[in-house]
């Protein structure tokens, strides 16, 4: 189309031709303030958090001989089977059980409080506080405090580390899956509440059912932070090859500390990709 | 009478929404709402079901008002009326089975309903029943999200009947299905009402469904109801009333364009 032939309320589209409205922007003056003193802010926080934390990238650079040494001691590996690597991956598997039963042990009680927390499930707002309250404070406890406590109950082994994953976990989990409740659609629970169904009916049959694949892919991504999870672990004493890293640093054997840590390198490797792989297959 | 509603009102924030709405659905029947956006219509069906609270009127079932009635027996009255919504509220991943097993929780002990492996065989017998009355029986165990839109309201047109219902209120049932499945589903709703002698009430986007399916049609407009005849007595003006464009000043959005133009 050529402009002459443009209809006059087509033309006036045109950029070129006069507006009949004025484009004027509402003008927010106090903007510019808010910038500066939210920029001013961040910064102010970094200086004191560099001064709290010590942070002197020198001493990194006049230390360098120092880990020069360590990591020339950690070469080669230490491939022995007997010595290190029989440990190693009979270590490893501890740890992968660990983080396995921290995980699913902890799913009755995470979708219960989940359940509980959720306000579009919970039966009355005083528990839903209440809940939340829970799941807080198994989410703020770290879990290494909690083998900690268990490791004086129950003694130093694997079995510690399961029980510090499960409350960990609980928290966790319970909220994560709270809140995929929360976000779900609402209207299948609505119809069956318009069809009689009580609370707990409408929980089991609408939203529970609703949620599956949300909560399993977070399920799997639990299980995935808690192989981790279990790794550090070790280090206080729960078992697994946390155990073996720390008593090979303690007894100045880098070599098969290097073997332990390409070993958990490739179980990470193994369960990401296995966590991946199932995520997809739900996905389709 | 299986519904009959009288007088009945509701504003939100000091806004009047409904300003006594008076109508009645007999058995074997299948009556229509029509109006434009905002006109009423869902409020009318929502606090017909008891979702929304309305400010006053009456209800009655069968001649009982819902508002003499109390605890259980206010509840076993309401659910004499089943929901059918425009966006079908399904859940997509369980089996059609499933989902029609739904509409009789009310019937099921707690524990019996925790799973679908636990329901009663009755009442799965008495689903797949009411999926064949929607001509669906052989999908009965395929998941909910693997069929149709079509299909799906019909599952939920069978809930629906599982629900044991004898009321039946669509929301604007066929609005987000295409021409075919908008035309089966209405059929569907008029059979019900026909040859089961459902009291059937729907809420239809488009007049020309609510004139070749419904027995009579109901004209909202502000709240308020502008007709109530048989199908057959509406004429091109009584829509455009319904529907012509905006001359009323208190709606503001309408008299800001205007002013702006
Ligand atoms: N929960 C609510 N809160 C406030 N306003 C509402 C609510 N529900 C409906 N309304 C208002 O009531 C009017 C009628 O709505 P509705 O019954 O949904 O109309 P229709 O279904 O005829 O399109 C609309 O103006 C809508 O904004
Ligand atoms: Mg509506």
């Amino acid at each position: 189309m050529t402009p002459h032939t443009l209809t006059p309320a087509v033309a006036r589209r045109d950029s070129t031709s006069e507006s009949r409205v004025a484009l004027v922007r509402p003008k927010k003056p106090l903007r510019w303030i808010t910038t500066a003193a939210v920029a001013a802010a961040v910064v102010g926080l970094h200086a004191v958090a560099i001064e709290g934390t010590d942070f002197k990238p020198g001493l990194l650079v006049d230390g360098w001989k120092g880990m020069a040494a360590f990591i020339g001691d950690a070469f080669p590996p230490d491939l022995s089977w007997e010595k290190t690597l029989r440990p190693g991956l009979e270590a490893t598997l501890v740890t992968l059980w660990i983080g396995l039963l921290g995980t699913t042990l902890s799913v009755p009680s995470a979708l219960l409080l989940a359940a509980l927390a959720a306000n579009n499930t919970s039966p009355h707002r005083l528990v839903y506080q209440a809940a939340r309250a829970i799941l807080s404070f198994f989410r703020a406890v770290p879990d290494i405090v909690f083998a900690l406590i268990f490791v004086t109950a129950v003694g130093l082994g694997p079995f510690a580390g399961v029980l510090a994953l499960i409350c960990h976990n609980t928290g966790v989990m319970g909220k994560l899956w709270a809140e995929s409740m929360e976000e779900i659609d609402a209207g299948p629970q609505e119809a069956l509440r318009t069809a009689g169904a009580n609370r707990i009916q409408q929980v089991a049959n609408a939203t529970l059912p609703m949620v599956v694949p949300q909560f399993v892919g977070l399920l799997l991504y639990r299980f995935d932070v808690n192989v981790r999870s279990s790794l550090v672990l070790g280090l206080v004493g729960a078992g697994g090859i946390g155990l073996l890293i720390n008593q090979s640093i303690k007894s100045f054997q880098f070599d098969s500390m290097l073997t332990h840590i390409l070993i958990v390198l490739v179980l990470i490797i193994v369960v990401d990709q296995f966590s991946a792989w199932i995520r997809r297959r739900l996905a389709a | 009478m299986p519904l009959s509603v009288h007088g009945l009102r509701k504003s939100f924030n000091g806004r009047t929404v409904l300003k006594g709405v008076d109508f009645s659905v007999a058995a074997g029947e299948l009556v229509a709402f029509l109006g434009a956006n905002g006109s009423g219509k869902s409020t009318t069906l929502r606090c017909v079901m008891g979702i929304t609270n309305p400010d006053s009127g009456s209800i009655s079932i069968d001649g009982t008002a819902l508002e003499t009635l109390q605890g259980r027996e206010l509840q076993q009255a309401r659910q004499r009326m089943a929901m059918i919504f425009q966006k079908i509220h399904l859940v997509p991943r369980r089996t059609a089975l499933d989902n029609v097993c739904a509409g009789a929780l009310s019937r099921i002990p707690t524990v019996r309903s925790l799973s679908s492996l636990l329901l009663p065989a009755d009442v799965q017998q008495e689903a797949l029943d009411c999926l064949d009355r929607v001509g669906l029986a052989d999908r009965a165990f395929d998941r909910v999200g693997r069929l149709s839109g079509g299909q799906q309201q019909r599952v939920a047109v069978a809930r629906a009947l599982c629900q044991r219902a004898d009321v039946v209120l669509a929301d604007e049932p066929v609005s987000a299905l295409d021409p075919h499945a908008a035309e089966q589903v209405m059929a569907l709703l008029r059979e019900l009402a026909h040859s089961e002698g459902l009291a059937v009430a729907a809420v239809l986007h488009q007049p020309d469904l609510a004139l070749r399916y419904a027995d009579r049609s109901i004209g909202l407009l502000h709240g308020s109801m502008t007709f109530d005849l048989p199908s057959t007595e509406i004429t091109a003006d009584h829509l455009d009333t319904l529907y012509a464009p905006d001359r009323d000043v208190s709606d503001r959005d309408v008299s800001d364009r205007t002013q702006a133009a």
